[in-house]
């Protein structure tokens, strides 16, 4: 009860930061990709001109900053989706076929987490990289492959989620009554389960997100996350630790990146865990 | 029990030979090479070396090859380190990776039992608040960040411990620190959900009615129930340690697993990241093993289940 006006805080940070987001091309700030070498490594002002200070390349913070979380939203988003049209069906048939077909296909996803995935995926990016050509041809570039990657690492949870809904709904009267009256297969799963679980999807949606926006810091951090000239926060910050000297002491670089991004996160979970509630 | 737990030592088993072969297809069925350089190298030089290391044989006996080798632990050469086996370079990193991941795990715990049991205590609302807040707050930061924060404190401006580097135990006290907070974070959430559980449980409120001291109390009527949750996530906890441990290692530099796994996946040292991905699963795998045996053992109703 008395975290509701934090919730109600988390939700307008994220309304606002998404509309920003989306605005940022029309917004009267500098461009992100400009550098300039007589403003490099410049303290962040707050109420002049580099508001928030410019990186090593002289770049301006805010601009980068912007469009940076328009990267990792629209990760976070999508990455989520890839996981959900994965997880969901999935789940959903073996919760919904029950008996043999659950008992295999939850073994296999067993089987699937005493798997290090993350190692796994790392890997099939760095081999995937040797196709780069031919994949940019069918416009297959660093995003998508990463949005797959996103696919492959959180579908499971997800799937769990799904079968332990479609189990719970497919016991209910009006699915039986249903059932007896001949209904089967896809008409049924659709028309009365799928539509039920959505409460549950949109709990395990918001959970699944700040989850996804780390794993794309992450990748940034180490080399395997969107492409310069495009930034993401992950990437940012992973640069301003690179920039990080005792001698300069441009840790503002590092702690404006994390701390939207923490934020970010805070706002999601808060937001995520009173929707389970 | 004892068929039980053969049965999971095939199936991760069965699980590593999979994760093998799939990997093994991936690499071998891979266009570009460790010998596509910026200098094209003459087709006699090429057929020499990929006879050398056995490139030009058919795929069905170059897999066989590669299952023979790894029953003998042995994964070849590496493509980047020339002269040099995968399996020597596996096993200098696998005891830093051990130590790096083994400590962290036990700071965890250290830290984030405790504090999870402060966080679902009544009697202290303050410093569960502070806990339960620090635990969430910690949770929303990349552990690179956390390292960062880390070494700028401790290594700049305080000049306490070595920012990077490898050889002393005081090297390995800031990586263990940075691989640590999450994990203990994640363990104190977890604890404290579990704890106000049991606190409000039909036994323990009988235990207090019967004027238990509160030690008494917290020993032999919490703690155990509140720490089955802990055991159930040794198994994600030690994927998470793995996947720390890629970036921790790299910003402590370290000479550890996740090192050469990362500069192997950049650098196209196939068999290198082969051998690592075989090793992190085997690794995974019996890390999941031995915390259900003990998990099976705290709780028997766990056994009774499955």
């Amino acid at each position: 009860m008395k975290l509701q006006w934090l919730t109600r805080a988390a939700w307008i940070f994220l309304a606002l930061l998404a509309l920003l987001s989306l605005v940022a091309p029309w917004l009267p700030i500098a461009d992100y990709r400009a550098m300039d070498p007589d403003a490099r490594l410049q303290a962040p002002q707050w109420t002049s001109a580099p508001m928030l200070g410019t990186d090593a390349q002289g770049r301006d913070m805010l601009a980068r900053l912007l469009w940076g979380a328009r990267i990792s939203l629209f990760v976070g988003l999508f990455g989520t989706l890839v996981a959900m049209l994965v997880g969901v069906p999935y789940g959903a048939l073996a919760g919904y076929r029950g008996g043999r077909w659950d008992r295999t296909m939850m073994r296999l996803a067993d089987a699937m987490e005493s798997i290090p995935m993350v190692v796994f995926v790392l890997f099939l990016m760095s081999i995937l990289q040797e196709y780069r050509a031919e994949l940019a041809q069918v416009g297959f570039g660093r995003l998508q492959l990463f949005l797959v990657a996103i696919g492959l690492l959180f579908w499971l949870p997800t799937a769990r989620v799904a079968r332990a809904e479609a189990l719970r709904i497919r016991q209910l009267p009006y699915v039986m009554a249903a059932r007896s009256a001949g209904m089967r297969g896809w008409p049924l799963l659709r028309r009365h389960i799928l539509p039920n679980m959505m409460p549950a999807l949109q709990v395990m949606l918001l959970l699944t997100l700040p989850r996804v926006i780390l794993m794309e810091a992450f990748l940034s951090f180490l080399g395997l996350g969107v492409e310069p000239p495009a930034v993401s926060w992950g990437g940012l910050a992973s640069d301003g630790l690179a920039a990080m000297n005792p001698l300069v002491g441009s840790a503002w670089l590092m702690l404006l990146p994390s701390g939207a991004l923490a934020l970010t996160l805070l706002a999601l979970q808060r937001v995520g865990a009173s929707a389970k509630d | 029990m004892t068929k039980r737990f053969a049965k999971r030592i095939i199936s991760l088993l069965i699980s590593i030979l999979l994760v093998h072969a799939v990997a093994f297809l991936m690499v071998r069925s891979t266009r570009g090479g460790p010998f596509d350089e910026e200098r094209a190298l003459s087709p006699q030089v090429r057929l020499a070396l990929e006879q050398r290391y056995g490139l030009d044989d058919p795929l069905p006996l170059q897999y066989l090859r590669a299952v023979g080798g790894l029953l003998r632990g042995d994964f070849g050469p590496s493509l980047r380190y020339r002269d040099t086996q995968v399996s020597e370079l596996l096993a200098d990193a696998l005891p830093i990776s051990l130590a790096l991941g083994g400590g962290a795990l036990l700071l965890a715990l250290w830290i984030g039992i405790p504090v999870g049991l402060l966080a679902a205590s009544k009697r202290h609302p303050l410093g569960a608040g502070v806990a339960a807040t620090c635990s969430t707050l910690l949770l929303a930061i990349p552990n690179f960040v956390i390292a960062g924060v880390v070494v700028a404190l401790f290594s700049f401006e305080l000049g306490w411990l070595p920012p990077a580097g490898f050889g002393q135990l005081r090297h390995l006290l800031l990586p263990w620190l940075c691989l640590a907070l999450p994990l203990a974070a994640q363990i104190a959430l977890l604890v404290r959900a579990r704890t106000t559980e049991t606190l409000q449980s039909a036994a323990v409120r009988s235990a207090i009615a019967q004027g238990l001291a509160p030690a008494v109390l917290l020993k032999r009527y919490v703690l155990r129930p509140s720490l089955t949750p802990v055991l159930a996530f040794l198994g994600p906890a030690t994927a998470a340690l793995l996947t720390g441990s890629l970036v921790i290692e790299q910003v402590f530099a370290l000479p550890g697993l996740g090192t050469f796994f990362v500069q192997a996946a950049l650098a196209r040292d196939y068999t290198l990241a082969l051998g690592v991905t075989v090793v992190y699963t085997a690794l995974l795998g019996s890390c999941t093993l031995i915390a259900d045996l003990l998990m099976a053992k705290l709780d028997p109703r766990v056994e009774a289940l499955s």
